[in-house]
């Protein structure tokens, strides 16, 4: 199912819960993973003046350092490298997304692992979602592959996974993520939930009455066995549920009622401003408030 | 005579030659040699009498010391208006010296030079603009910093930034196939938001060939997907050459004189190779000064231009909007006050200063003038190659200041940046003195904001 699989990581516990979760899926589907951490952005342009994706300070790099931080994260993760077929290591200097990016699509990754910020009060946390988070998006948006998003602690295992929220907006890219969904509630065998929320928020002032509300919500229903329900030969472990309300508060609300241990969704804002684009999607409030992790997934070549 | 494995009066051309330099870090090993490496005073004599000529000889004579170019320096503003700083001052007790002394210096003296030449000066040219004889020190202290470099004294990140030009043709070490393939994935990722989107290598007599500051391929890859996007928008003819796209000119500001020709001839031969009908170079300062200014002098061309028209993304864009290629949705200008950062490079240096207007005009609502502005503004505080020296770390710090207060003053949060080089020192002004402002180049402005013809615009 994933041949290679790229985690990316800061080397702090914050992203403990995604490494966890990376090599268990490397160890499941016997995965080469390549675990990569960008150390920052380079202050100047070619100098050795870097600054740390972590801590924000300037501090200089050379082969030792780089050496160092290899073996620091070896031994970070050494009890879960022995259990996988193959590990590499690789470090550089750069800005992390785009690093990223280059990478998997160079390697040809088949699937991203990232953390992403908790919680608040952890120290450091407010740079840390500046740049990871920022990082997470610009990823998440463009990755040909899908992306793994673990925030939090995720007590089962990939191939535990019982319950898989699917959300759609109905666009070209949610039909990757419709098809990704698909693809591993079959390998695992577990429950497909197709999801679609009624945006009540984008309607430019006009309120729906329930009546409408009622008719849209059935046009969505059908919209899904139609786009989707058609596409699955033969599996009946699914549901399907049209809510109204805001998009990722209903997704939300959706997954907990329904234990959703994996969202699987599409992310194709296409603002380009990153600030607004950080706060304004879906997807980004859904990984910030998920207590699941939640793959994103925009193109049709991985899945 | 003594130089050091790494500090010495040798040019870097070979790969081999430029890793060894970079694993010193931070230039420890390279700074302790420099402490006894010997002046060559007869090459530095000989040197002069080649390349020191009416005009430098004249300045250097008639300055009378009246200190009328004291306040258009920042650097001097900046430092408290200490008389060391007054850039007759600087330029006297420096190249003047030399001059006088026919080349007999020691080793203190140059590396007091050298300090001087890249930490008190970023060749803004301000002065010139003050001085009542017309006395231009920036192009005196460029001049001295290739005297500087002849014999070794220049600092760690010059020598290496100079020797990456001359073994990749560009700043960075990105090889053509890194440059093609990055041109390629930019290429599929902005076609998915623009239907047809091509960013075409090496196709002959496109009407503009486009070239761009290795930190975009580099660092930001976005920043060619933006261009290709704003491109194929006003449907524009255009290409990139597989050799020959690096404009900028880390040489110029080491002083690396044979790397700057080196450089720009490469850029110019793709244009001979390509036959566009003109070129458009990037959001970039210096490397206009170098690839369209300079480049031609450099290079020996006897109409003193480049072998094509050439113009700055800013001239290229004010064209496009002027013409209705590029439209600007009404709607969506920038709303909230927004400054606009003059590079000295193509503003004073090459007059761009109503180009600059002429797009604000189409994309602000509140456009807000730094004081002074257009040719009398000052540099960002990073330029000449000080933005990428940690030697001079603080140095450049405390300049900072001058363009800290001007944004200020406006009142604005956002300032249009179309420099590379000003980007920088803006990003990191917020990062050393956080009074809360946001930058950016122009690319990403006008893609929010440009009207997309519908057939341009993807299924969904």
């Amino acid at each position: 199912m994933f041949e290679k699989i790229l985690f990316t990581t800061t080397g702090t516990p914050t992203c403990d819960h995604a490494a966890h979760v990376a090599f268990d899926l490397a160890k499941k589907y016997k995965s080469k993973i390549y675990v990569f951490h960008v150390f920052g952005r380079p202050t100047r342009s070619f100098s050795t003046l870097v600054t740390d994706s972590r801590t924000g300070e300037e501090s200089n790099f050379d082969q030792d350092y780089v050496s160092w931080v290899e073996e620091e994260l070896k031994n970070t993760y050494a009890n879960q490298i022995k259990e996988v077929p193959e590990c590499e290591i690789k470090t550089l200097v750069g800005v992390p997304h785009t690093e990223v990016l280059r990478f998997a699509r160079k390697n040809d990754i088949d699937l991203i692992v990232m953390g992403a910020h908790s919680r608040q009060e952890e120290p450091g946390a407010t740079r840390y979602r500046a740049v990871v988070g920022s990082t997470m998006q610009q990823v998440a948006k463009r990755a040909r592959c899908p992306v793994l998003v673990v925030s939090r602690p995720c007590t089962t295992c990939l191939w535990y996974f019982s319950n898989i929220i699917f959300g759609t907006d109905f666009s070209k890219a949610s039909h990757s993520a419709f098809l990704f969904a698909y693809k591993l509630a079959k390998e695992i065998g577990s429950k497909l939930w197709l999801f679609h929320a009624l945006d009540l928020t984008s309607r430019g002032g006009t309120t729906l009455e329930q009546k409408e509300i009622e008719q849209e919500i059935e046009k969505a229903k059908k919209r899904i066995e139609t786009e989707y329900v058609s596409k699955m030969k033969g599996y009946d472990n699914y549901e399907i549920e049209v809510w109204e309300g805001t998009p990722f508060v209903e997704v939300l609300k959706y997954s907990r009622e329904k234990n959703g241990d994996l969202i699987v969704m599409s992310h194709h804002t296409r603002e380009i401003d990153l600030e607004k684009a950080l706060l304004g999607s879906t997807v980004e409030q859904v990984v910030l408030r998920a207590s699941c992790p939640v793959a994103s997934v925009n193109h049709p070549d991985k899945v | 005579m003594a130089e050091g494995k790494l500090c010495n009066r040798n040019m870097i051309n070979t790969e081999e030659e430029l890793r060894t330099l970079l694993a010193d870090t931070s230039g420890k090993q390279y700074y302790s040699e420099m402490m006894d490496l010997d002046v060559d005073r007869d090459k530095l004599k000989a040197t002069l009498d080649k390349t020191l000529k009416s005009r430098l000889k004249t300045w250097l004579e008639i300055c009378a010391h009246c200190g009328l170019c004291a306040d258009s320096c920042f650097i001097y503003l900046a430092n408290n208006k200490d008389p060391k700083q007054v850039p007759s001052y600087k330029i006297q007790s420096t190249l003047g010296q030399i001059v006088k002394k026919k080349g007999n210096v020691d080793n203190a003296f140059m590396r007091m030079t050298m300090d001087t030449a890249w930490a008190k000066c970023t060749c803004c040219n301000r002065c010139g603009m003050y001085c009542p004889f017309g006395i231009d020190m920036g192009v005196m202290f460029g001049y001295l910093r290739g005297l500087c470099f002849s014999q070794g004294f220049v600092p760690w990140e010059m020598k290496i930034g100079s020797g990456m030009h001359r073994v990749y043709r560009a700043q960075m070490d990105i090889s053509t196939e890194d440059w093609v393939d990055t041109c390629e994935w930019m290429a599929e990722e902005y076609e998915e938001d623009y239907v047809g989107l091509k960013i075409p290598v090496d196709k002959k007599n496109a009407n503009t060939i486009y070239t761009v500051n290795a930190r975009e391929p580099k660092h930001y890859p976005e920043d060619i997907g933006e261009a290709a996007a704003l491109f194929h928008i006003a449907g524009e003819d255009w290409t990139v050459p597989s050799e020959g796209w690096e404009e900028t000119s880390l040489a110029m500001f080491a002083g690396d004189w044979e790397a700057c020709k080196l450089q720009v001839q490469s850029v110019y031969d793709a244009i001979d190779r390509l036959k566009p009908k003109r070129m458009v170079v990037t959001e970039c300062g210096h490397a206009y000064r170098a690839t369209v200014i300079e480049g031609p002098y450099w290079t020996g061309q006897k109409s003193g231009k480049p072998p094509v028209e050439s113009l700055h993304y800013v001239e290229w864009v004010a064209e496009a909007l002027r013409t209705g290629k590029l439209k600007i949705d009404p709607a969506k200008k920038i709303k909230e006050p927004v400054t606009y950062q003059d590079s000295c490079n193509y503003i004073r240096n090459a007059g761009l200063g109503d180009t600059a207007r002429e797009i604000m005009s189409y994309i602000a609502e509140d456009f807000r003038e730094m004081t002074p502005c257009r040719e009398h503004n000052f540099c960002c505080g990073g330029g000449g190659g000080l933005n990428g020296i940690g030697r001079y770390r603080e140095e450049r710090n405390i300049g900072l200041k001058i363009k800290r207060d001007q944004i200020l003053a406006t009142g604005a949060k956002l300032v249009i940046s179309p420099c590379h080089n000003c980007w920088d020192a803006i990003r990191d002004l917020e990062e050393v003195y956080h009074i809360g402002i946001r930058w950016r180049f122009l690319k990403p402005i006008l893609l929010s904001m440009v009207i997309i013809p519908d057939h341009l615009k993807p299924e969904e």
